[in-house]
């Protein structure tokens, strides 16, 4: 399957993923509805994307009470408009803090890996996201292993 | 009912009295958008307005205009822009000086292309701005803090960290006036010239707070305007002439203009890199891997441009600063003989938080230690103070006096053109300026002449032009012989404008070093207009042109274009060894003055001028009628 690897060394916080992402879900450019966001570390001077890793235990789905959620054939986890009741169930079930909830729609709002052609991936000018053949989804394990070697030096 | 608007814009202005406490918008007309774009066309309209000849820079009821243009906040490269514009301290005529960030992606996002600020704050104050939350906020907390501190302390006050919330602050500077001081914002991004900063601190404003909005922004054509960020991109990062732009920022200009005898070192009175300097510490290279550093790019920006780095050595090891600009380089640095990389990048930080312009410091730190040096100014002046070339510890107590305006620092505060006219005598004849305020960029002019033409006759508080972009494209040649006085008054005349297009719209000066024709395809891609190179050129020309009827009105004539003594003198030795600007001036000038269109001796632009760019409507105002029927025959 195909994944969103994300190497967060490599992202800037430019935030171009942001309008990208807000862009292919809405048509707009609002990255307050963005399904990738950008959090800083160590003050200003690191960044790193998150999103739903599309996970293999799906919190989301376990608990969604109206099974709004379900699998998309590019393996995405997604939400079915039609069904969700906006409970925000899943937004407390999700482990990472990826699925959100949208107060304009009443609904809950995840990545859907845009169909099979992530626009996050495409719109970072640093490939810190990129969409690559993987054997889990899982990556975010090994980032956090890997994080306290890669931080910036700190003040002295 | 509204009309539609173009795509791109967020649609209001926001307005703000501080003297009233009162905040209002104020809707655009479509048209309105066409003729202005946004930033310094915009900002200029407002000074042309609003500001009349007796409101000098320090009046309440100047303006202090911080505009975005109709591409902020979209995925082109680089669309945090702020262009500030205002009557400035240190000319005290129009400013137009920029700064990145993401200032006009959050501004936008919240719903206005711009802030225009008017009146005095009884009290200190911040303006916060979330969506429609608008808020002229008790600014005591913040009072005597840094930039960085300035930042830290919004962050926290209103519990949002990173891209979340963008801060601009003057700083220390800007609480005590001091004439250069800057506008910095989002840890690194300054809006630097013509005293900016001095005009905010005068309206008791500290700092401007933005929340990144949650409103959206259209385009007229979305995939046309992906499709041309994808193009300029690639140009940025492919063409020759952009390419280690790309890379490396302006990390290069140290190391190449050295060999042009462009490097501004120790004030001007030599152009040969001291004996025992190790060069290779100053390639592009040199400077980008001789520190631990991470990108902090500015929004939706790919250049490999703005970076922290952490200082590897020296009595600050471990600090966490921002990668300087070449400007930080050479003002920071060589401009007072400092060669040392680790304490000039130490040092540029320094000089962003205390938040004044670093060409201007640079220029005033060379001065100071060839006076002391020559005994112009004594040790008691400066307070037990000794300082010597290259010395930045000394230079950073100079800065820390400047921007509390203790002792001497007072009348350094003033600039290094009024500090040298008080101390007088001989010190006066070492200072590098221009004689209407402007501040010349971090090189050295006399090897780069048709920057200090530029510098000279510029109505911004530093260049109008600023160096050629891809010049055939306006039908200027691609290269000429930088000492040969036609050419270069005809390729600073013959360029003009296309600067103030770029300023105004949205993005960044470096993000915009492709075709006019690209960026003419993405602001139309973005609003749904034609928009063409000769609209653009147009455009930038008119609104060049009302900038200088402003400072016409502001009482800035001609007679003041020219660079003081020691900014117009001859190199004593290097690559540009015995060029003489001073001997071509007025033949510059004269070349310059009938390229654009302006009265020689008034410095009015001619009626003619006016008419061409759709400005009749303030021939009046610069002519009387017997004049103009005289003027340019
Ligand atoms: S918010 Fe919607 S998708 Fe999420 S658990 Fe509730 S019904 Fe299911
Ligand atoms: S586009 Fe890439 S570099 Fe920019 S914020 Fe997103 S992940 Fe980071
Ligand atoms: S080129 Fe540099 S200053 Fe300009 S937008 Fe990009 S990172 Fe910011």
């Amino acid at each position: 399957m195909k994944v969103l690897r994300i190497t967060p060394q490599r992202c800037t916080g430019c935030m171009r993923c942001e309008i990208a992402c807000s862009y292919e879900q809405s048509g707009v450019f609002q990255p307050a509805k963005s399904v990738i966001r950008i959090s800083p570390f160590e003050a200003h001077t690191s960044y790193a994307p998150y999103t739903c890793t599309q996970c293999d235990e799906a919190w989301c789905m376990v608990a969604c009470p109206v099974n709004a959620i379900t699998i998309s054939p590019v393996g995405a986890k997604i939400i079915l408009n039609d069904l969700c009741v906006g409970c925000k169930l899943c937004t407390i079930a999700c482990p990472y803090g990826t699925m959100f909830y949208d107060p304009d729609t009443a609904k809950a709002t995840k990545c859907n890996l845009c169909g099979g052609a992530p626009a996050c991936a495409t719109a970072c000018p640093t490939q810190a996201i990129e969409y690559v053949e993987a054997e889990s989804a899982d990556w975010l394990g090994s980032f956090a292993a890997e994080r306290a070697e890669t931080q910036l030096a700190q003040q002295a | 009912m509204q009309e539609e608007l173009p795509g791109g814009y967020a649609g209001k202005i926001l307005r703000v009295d501080l003297s009233q406490n009162r905040t209002w918008t104020e809707a655009w007309t479509a048209e309105m958008c066409r003729t202005c774009i946004g930033g310094v066309g915009l900002g200029i309209k407002i000074l042309w307005d609003e500001v009349p000849a007796e409101v000098s820079w320090d009046h309440e009821d100047n303006r202090l205009v911080l505009a975005t243009g109709p591409l902020a906040g979209l995925p082109a490269w680089g669309t945090g822009g702020l262009t500030v514009v205002t009557r400035g301290a240190l000319t005290n005529g129009a400013t137009n000086t920029q700064a990145n960030g993401f200032f006009g992606a959050n501004l936008k996002y919240s719903g206005y292309d711009a802030i225009v600020l008017q009146g005095r704050a009884p009290e200190w104050v911040y303006l916060y701005i979330h969506d429609d939350t608008v808020e002229l906020r008790d600014a005591s907390a913040l009072l005597g803090k840094d930039t960085w501190e300035t930042q830290e302390t919004l962050e926290q006050m209103l519990d949002l960290t990173g891209h979340q919330l963008s801060v601009y602050t003057s700083g220390l500077a800007g609480e005590n006036q001091v004439r250069f001081a800057a506008i910095h914002g989002d840890y690194g991004h300054v809006a630097s010239k013509n005293g900016c900063g001095a005009v905010m601190g005068n309206k008791r404003l500290k700092a401007v707070a933005i929340v990144r909005g949650s409103k959206a922004l259209r385009a007229a054509d979305p995939r046309g305007l992906w499709m041309a960020a994808q193009e300029i991109a690639e140009d940025l990062q492919y063409d020759p002439s952009t390419r280690s732009l790309y890379e490396y920022g302006t990390l290069p200009g140290v190391s190449g203009l050295s060999r042009l005898g462009a490097l501004p070192i120790k004030n001007y009175t030599t152009n040969v890199v001291p004996e025992g300097v190790d060069m290779s510490q100053w390639t592009a290279q040199g400077l980008r891997e001789g520190f631990d550093h991470r990108g902090h790019q500015c929004n939706s920006c790919g250049m490999h441009h703005c970076h922290a780095q952490v200082l590897p050595s020296g009595p600050h090891q471990g600090a966490i600063v921002d990668e300087p600009e070449y400007e930080g380089w050479s003002g920071a640095g060589w401009a007072f003989g400092c060669t040392d990389p680790v304490a000039t990048s130490w040092l540029n930080t320094q000089v962003d938080r205390a938040c004044v312009d670093v060409n201007e410091f640079g220029w005033l730190m060379g001065w100071v230690v060839e006076c002391q040096e020559k005994g112009y100014v004594t040790k008691e002046q400066l307070g037990g103070l000794t300082i010597t070339w290259g010395d930045a510890e000394a230079a950073n107590a100079l800065l820390q006096m400047i921007i509390r305006r203790e002792g001497f620092g007072d009348v350094l505060a003033e600039g290094v053109k009024r500090a040298s006219e008080t101390v007088g005598g001989p010190a006066a004849e070492c200072a590098i300026y221009a004689m209407t305020g402007n501040t010349p960029r971090g090189h050295d002019h006399r090897a780069r002449w048709e920057e200090m033409l530029d510098t000279c006759t510029g109505s911004g508080g530093t260049l109008d032009s600023g160096p050629p972009v891809l010049p055939t494209e306006m039908g200027q040649p691609a290269r000429i012989n930088p000492f040969d006085p036609d050419a270069v008054a005809r390729m600073v005349g013959g360029t003009r404008g296309r600067r103030q297009f770029e300023d105004s719209l949205g993005t960044c000066i470096f993000t915009t070093r492709t075709l006019l024709s690209i960026l003419c395809r993405t602001l139309s891609a973005a609003t749904g207009w034609d928009f063409t190179k000769d609209e653009a050129l147009l455009f930038g020309r008119r609104t060049a042109a009302l900038m200088r009827a402003f400072n016409i009105r502001c009482g800035i004539t001609p007679d003041l274009e020219r660079p003081s003594k020691r900014y117009g003198s001859v190199p004593v030795d290097g690559p540009a060894q015995g060029q003489d600007i001073g001997a071509h001036w007025e033949h510059l000038l004269d070349v310059w003055y009938d390229m654009v269109g302006y009265d020689r001796q008034t410095g009015k632009p001619l009626p003619a001028t006016l008419e061409d760019l759709g400005l009749s409507h303030i021939l009046a105002d610069l002519w009387d009628a017997r004049e103009a029927t005289h003027a340019g025959t």
